[in-house]
C-alpha cells in the first residue's frame, strides 16, 4: 500500500472521528473546536488533490473567520439556553439516524457503481506547472471565464453582511428618538440594551452617586442604559 | 491500492451524512449550524475531487464560490441565531414556534 493511501486514510479517519464529535459533543464549545480539527483536515485532503489555493482559503475563512464568528455568538449566548442533549427526542433521534443511514447507502452505491466521467480539460499538473501553480492558474480561470460569477459573490458577500449587521443590531436602535448612551460590553448580559437588574431606575452615568465598584482592570463600568431609558435631554454625549 | 477519486467522494459523503444526522438530530441551533457549514466543506471536497479526476479547473473555481457562499450564510447566519437567542431566550429549536402558536 503506498504512503499517499495510507495518509488518506489518517487524514480521512481523523476527520471523521472530529465530524462525528460535533454532533455528538454535548458542549457547543467542544463542537467548534472539534470542526475546526475537521476543517483543518478538509484543507489536507484539498493539498492531496492538487487545490492549494483552496485549502489556504479553507484555513483562512473557515477556521479562522467563521469558526471564530461562531465563538462570539456562543459566547453571547446564555449558557443555560442549551437544551439538554442526552434526553428525550428518542424518536427524531432514532429517525436521523435511519435517514442518514439510507443517504449513506444510497451515495455509496452512487460512487461504486458510477460510469459517467467527465471530458477530460487540458489542465493536468504539468500544464498548471507551466502556468505557474495552482493559485495562477485558479486566477486566471476565475478573471477569464467566470468573471460574472466572481463578481456576483461579491456582491452576495456585501449584501450578507450589511443583512447580517441590521438582523444583529439591538432593535431599540431602530427606534426614532433614542439615542444610546453608553455601551460597554462586560458584565453586560448578551451585549443587548436589556435591562441591567442591578442598574434599573437609577441614571447610569458612572459618576452619578454612589461610586460604582471597580471592576476589570481598576476600570469602571458603565453601563448601558435601561429599557426605559428616554431620550437624551441634555449633558448627553454628543 | 491506488488512490482514486472514489476514496475522496466517499469521505466527502462520510462528512456529508455526518452533517446530515448531526441536523436532523440535534435541537441546539447553534450545533446545526456547525453542522450545515460540514456539509457545504464535505460537497467542496467533491468539487475538488471532480476537478482532479477530469483534469479542469472549474470544481476548485466552485468550491471556491461554495465556500465565499459559506462565508456569507455564516454570518447571516449568526446574526439570525442571535437575534433569535435574543428574542427567544433560547437555543433549542424546539422553541421556536412563533410561526405556529
Amino acid at each position: 500500500m503506498p504512503w499517499e493511501v495510507i495518509i488518506f486514510y489518517l487524514i480521512a479517519g481523523v476527520a471523521i472521528l472530529s465530524a462525528g464529535g460535533v454532533v455528538a459533543a454535548r458542549n457547543p464549545v467542544h463542537s467548534a473546536v472539534l470542526l475546526m480539527v475537521c476543517f483543518i483536515q478538509i484543507a489536507a485532503v484539498f493539498v492531496m488533490l492538487g487545490a492549494e489555493f483552496l485549502a489556504v482559503i479553507q484555513i483562512i475563512v473557515y477556521t479562522g473567520a467563521i469558526l471564530v464568528l461562531l465563538l462570539f455568538v456562543l459566547m453571547l449566548v446564555d449558557p443555560e439556553d442549551l437544551p439538554e442533549f442526552h434526553t428525550g427526542r428518542p424518536v427524531q433521534r432514532a429517525i436521523g439516524a435511519l435517514l442518514g443511514l439510507i443517504l449513506l447507502l444510497e451515495v455509496a452505491a452512487a460512487v461504486v457503481t458510477r460510469t459517467i466521467t467527465g471530458r477530460q480539460g487540458s489542465a493536468t499538473l504539468e500544464n498548471i506547472e507551466a502556468v505557474g501553480g495552482n493559485t495562477e492558474a485558479l486566477g486566471r480561470q476565475i478573471y477569464t471565464e467566470h468573471l460574472l460569477a466572481f463578481e456576483i459573490v461579491s456582491m452576495v458577500l456585501t449584501i450578507g453582511i450589511l443583512g447580517a449587521i441590521v438582523l444583529a443590531m439591538p432593535e431599540r436602535l431602530g427606534v426614532s428618538g433614542y439615542r444610546r448612551r453608553d455601551t460597554i460590553s462586560l458584565g453586560h448580559p448578551r451585549g443587548t440594551d436589556l435591562a441591567l437588574p442591578a442598574t434599573a431606575g437609577a441614571p447610569i452615568r458612572a459618576t452619578a452617586g454612589s461610586k460604582p465598584e471597580p471592576a476589570g482592570i481598576g476600570r469602571t463600568l458603565v453601563m448601558a442604559g435601561d429599557p426605559d431609558e428616554q431620550p437624551v435631554v441634555g449633558g448627553g454625549r454628543r | 491500492m491506488e488512490l482514486t477519486v472514489d476514496h475522496f467522494l466517499g469521505l466527502s459523503a462520510a462528512l456529508f451524512i455526518i452533517g446530515l444526522m448531526g441536523v436532523l438530530m440535534r435541537r441546539n441551533v447553534l450545533i446545526i449550524f456547525l453542522c450545515v457549514e460540514l456539509m457545504v466543506a464535505a460537497v467542496a471536497i467533491t468539487f475538488a475531487a471532480f476537478a482532479r479526476e477530469t483534469n479542469t479547473l472549474d470544481g476548485q473555481t466552485f468550491a471556491l464560490f461554495a465556500i465565499a457562499v459559506a462565508a456569507a450564510e455564516a454570518a447571516v447566519g449568526l446574526a439570525l441565531i442571535l437575534a433569535l437567542s435574543r428574542r427567544v431566550r433560547s437555543v433549542d429549536v424546539d422553541e421556536y414556534r412563533t410561526l405556529r402558536d
